[in-house]
């Protein structure tokens, strides 16, 4: 059915848009660049399917530990990122990655390279949410629910420290700031958001396997926050709506989604490193711009 | 009351000594740290401030040894610093970078994760701190895109907001022209008045003679001279030191 | 000698990391950012190195043209991204690699070029002897790799020691703007650079595609990875350190494997270093910051 269809790319779309967002705080806020969120997707994907499948948890728990266990599992795999800046730390976060596949896909109780089937849909205050509207639903829940996290912690005094330490460290720490503790809160923070989307996931998907996880992965969820604009909260959203919607429309890009995503973030990184829609970006000039005389135009119009 | 001891402090960097046995007190005043390129001046603040634990040596500040601590720990004790070369927040506003500052006592409590910043009060304090070293016309603007002077004054304005007792400036004046110098030292000896204790790092040997009641002289890691502006002056291995390097 | 046999195994996989490694290397000195798509001109050499073989019949004509196409795809990939970016922050060339490599790695599995099935690589031995000692000995195709390992790596150590490139690209890993103030030609030096990396790192496609007999779209993936772990357990930069880390890392991984067996794969032995480094050891076994 086109409508089922459109509906499953929707709900994607939405699951990408937590994850963005959730990256965005890592990343976009605290500066670290990480090519291993696909990881805290998979950890929060399987810790439900486990625990529904094997334990027969309810899903509100399964959600809920899913989120949890993910948040501090991610903080402990943040601990390899306090000594490392750029280009290790990213070395640091694609490791993290494959060893994280790695033990989904040789470790038995996570099904091995056959992954985990017969995952039940979740089912809250007795309705079944078995994919469609009601799952869209659901996951458009989140994802307000993810960008009012990010939009709220953008104004504590957590959120100005993380943009300290993206800023500069140093003078972070001379002002107060504990760069390592702040970079395992974004760490933790990060991946419990992204866990709550695995969980999503796979209780849509109805399945998990290792190899939805790769770095490959990761790749394009960073695709999505950099090409949106990084650090800001308009940009992964945008991000993963473009660069999941774009391959959607454009038939023949469909089949080589990645080489779409990989060329975009090498144009966004030539011509407008802030992103599409970042604060220097040309075309958010041009938005606030258009803003900004609007009203007087409209003004004028009526006079 | 602030007190400050410095005592023995050495440090290697690897086979180099940058420091040899340096120690001396300071308190309540406006002091001054000179001495020739490469004489270990920053990286004594360095081992102050708590981004380097010295090979050997202690620091005591106020009864209360310091030297094992990191630089977000002493601060909050009351020891400020700023940097040779500026490191504004780049992508924050000058009000917001001073709002860094006035977070100090919220980062290491986890309410700093729901607690907002931008309170009418902390808006208020940022406005008293920014119009004590006249940046408050800059309020709103791009701290990356002041030019040098003015984010001297910010980096001064940030580390105020922590409500120091030691305000450690390393050489606030460098590229500043004369009339800025000029506002700057009024803004040192205000401080000053207020009861702030001062140690500052000055390459401009006419503004750290004009402005501090004592001085000490560094030259390769080790202390060469103690005294007043004009005991320093007249000092002979002080001219020497800085005649190898002219 | 089973400890002997397993030594020269390992000497043997060590000799594929130090060709990747090594281009890998050189490159990061100069660019100061991990060439990511590094792990994609090692397919390309490979793919053409197959193709050129399957023409020519000759291993060594297929080899250079190999070298030849990795070298000139490498130099394109620097002058069509890096060399815009080389003064951005160092996020930004560090992104635009992670992109290339994302794209070139999809094209790649593309029917048009080397689809989604493995081909193989049957140059044997290239017609050299096996090497029979009382203590070891070298199947052909081991002979075959360790032969073309030493002579490329002769001849890297020449141009890096004794050259002026090799000197230029001394100077600007040490110091960019100041090489380009002494009168050092800094696009021709990279361009060089990147050339001579790119080529090894397409001899070591297809030295890899021949001793495995096997060479596919996503052969790229795990040396690279394994590139990286190297450079930084060897010293970012630091030839030597990478040479000697190669030799550490293949031995490690034999002797884990012979003894540990499948608890977890043998790559991710090397990612666990990896991250191991990183939190105790950042500057790597050898090298300076």
């Amino acid at each position: 059915m086109a409508s089922g269809y459109l509906l499953t790319i929707l709900i994607f779309t939405t699951m990408y848009i937590s994850l963005a967002l959730s990256l965005n705080i890592l990343t976009g806020y605290a500066g670290q660049v990480s090519l291993g969120h696909a990881a805290f997707l998979g950890i929060g994907a399987y810790t439900s399917a486990v625990l529904s499948v094997r334990y027969e948890a309810p899903f509100w728990l399964a959600f809920l530990v899913a989120i949890i266990l993910t948040g501090l599992i991610g903080t402990f795999l943040g601990l390899p990122s306090l000594r490392v800046r750029h280009d290790f730390l990213v070395l640091a976060t694609m490791g993290i990655n494959f060893v994280v596949v790695s033990v989904f896909k040789y470790v038995d109780f996570f099904g091995g390279a056959m992954g985990l089937v017969n995952i039940p849909a979740p089912t809250l205050f007795g309705i079944t949410f078995r994919g469609g509207i009601p799952y869209l639903l659901l996951t458009t829940a989140y994802a307000l629910f993810t960008l009012l996290i990010c939009w709220y912690i953008s104004k504590t005094w957590s959120g100005l420290a993380f943009q300290t330490i993206r800023n500069d460290e140093d003078a972070s720490a001379s002002l107060g700031v504990n760069p390592a503790r702040y970079k395992i809160y974004a760490f933790g923070i990060s991946a419990a958001l992204a866990g709550g989307v695995g969980s999503l996931y796979a209780h849509f998907l109805g399945s998990v396997f290792p190899d939805n996880f790769v770095f490959v992965e990761s790749i394009g969820m960073l695709s999505m926050v950099i090409f949106g604009g990084i650090g800001t909260l308009r940009g992964p959203i945008v991000g993963a709506i473009l660069l999941r919607l774009i391959p959607e429309l454009l038939r023949f890009i469909q089949d080589y989604r990645f080489t779409f995503y990989g060329a975009s973030l090498v144009l966004m990184m030539l011509f407008q490193p802030m992103g599409l829609l970042g604060n220097e970006s040309w075309v958010w000039r041009q938005i606030t711009r258009w803003l900004r005389t609007a009203p007087q135009s409209r003004k004028e119009a009526t006079q | 009351m602030s007190q400050l001891e410095i005592r023995s402090i050495s440090h290697w960097f690897g086979g180099l000594q940058a420091l040899k046995d340096v120690t001396f007190d300071t308190s309540d005043e406006i002091l001054g740290l000179i001495g020739p390129n490469g004489a270990g001046k920053t990286t004594l603040f360095n081992v102050i401030s708590g981004f380097i634990i010295p090979t050997s040596g202690e620091v005591h500040f106020n009864g209360k040894a310091i030297h094992r601590l990191r630089a977000d720990q002493t601060v909050r004790l009351g020891l400020a610093r700023t940097f040779q070369i500026v490191k504004p927040f780049a992508t924050l506003t000058v009000e917001e970078n001073v709002l860094v500052g006035l977070g100090m006592p919220y980062y290491p409590k986890p309410a700093a994760l729901v607690q907002i910043y931008r309170t009418p009060v902390n808006l208020e304090k940022v406005e008293q701190i920014l119009s004590k070293v006249h940046l408050l016309d800059y309020r709103f603007a791009q701290a990356a895109k002041l030019p040098i002077g003015l984010q001297r004054r910010l980096e001064i304005a940030r580390a105020l907001a922590t409500q120091p007792k030691v305000l450690l400036l390393d050489e606030p004046a460098a590229g500043l022209v004369a009339q800025e110098a000029e506002e700057l030292a009024t803004l040192i000896r205000n401080l000053f008045a207020e009861g702030m204790h001062i140690i500052l790092i000055e390459h401009n040997m006419r503004f750290a003679m004009n402005l501090c009641q004592r001085i000490v002289v560094l030259a390769q890691g080790e202390i060469i001279a103690q005294g007043s502006p004009a005991d320093i002056q007249n000092d002979a291995k002080v001219i020497n030191a800085y005649l190898g390097q002219e | 000698m089973l400890v002997l046999q397993n030594l020269s195994n390992a000497l043997i996989l060590a000799c594929t990391y130090i060709l990747m490694a090594a281009g890998l290397t050189m490159v990061y000195g100069v660019l100061k950012v991990l060439h990511i798509a590094h792990a994609s001109v090692y397919t390309v050499g490979a793919f053409v190195g197959v193709l050129a073989f399957s023409r020519v019949g000759n291993f060594w004509v297929a080899l250079a043209i190999a070298m030849l196409v990795s070298g000139v795809f490498g130099v394109l990939i620097y002058r069509s991204t890096y060399f815009y970016l080389l003064n951005s922050p160092r996020t930004v060339p560090l992104i635009a690699s992670v992109g290339m490599f994302v794209m070139f790695t999809d094209l790649l599995q593309k029917p048009f070029l080397m689809g989604a099935y493995q081909r193989a690589f049957p140059a044997g031995g290239a017609g050299l002897p096996a090497i029979k000692t009382a203590l070891f000995s070298f199947t052909p195709k081991q002979v075959l790799i360790l032969l073309v390992a030493i002579i490329l790596l002769a001849i890297v150590y020449l141009i890096l020691t004794r050259t002026k490139l090799g000197l230029s690209w001394q100077a600007a890993s040490m110091d960019r703007e100041m090489a380009s103030a002494v009168g050092i030609n800094l696009n021709q030096s990279i361009a060089a650079n990147f050339f001579l990396g790119s080529a090894l790192a397409g001899a070591a496609g297809v030295l890899v595609g021949v001793y495995n007999n096997s060479v596919f779209a996503t052969m790229g993936d795990l040396p690279s990875y394994k590139a990286f772990i190297i450079i930084v357990l060897g010293g970012m930069g630091s030839l030597p350190g990478a040479i000697l880390a190669s030799l550490i890392l293949a031995i490690v991984e034999n002797f884990l494997v012979a003894s540990i067996g499948y608890v977890l794969p043998r790559d991710s032995i090397a990612f666990l270093v990896l991250i191991l480094m990183l939190m105790f050891r950042p500057n790597g076994l050898l090298g300076r910051e």
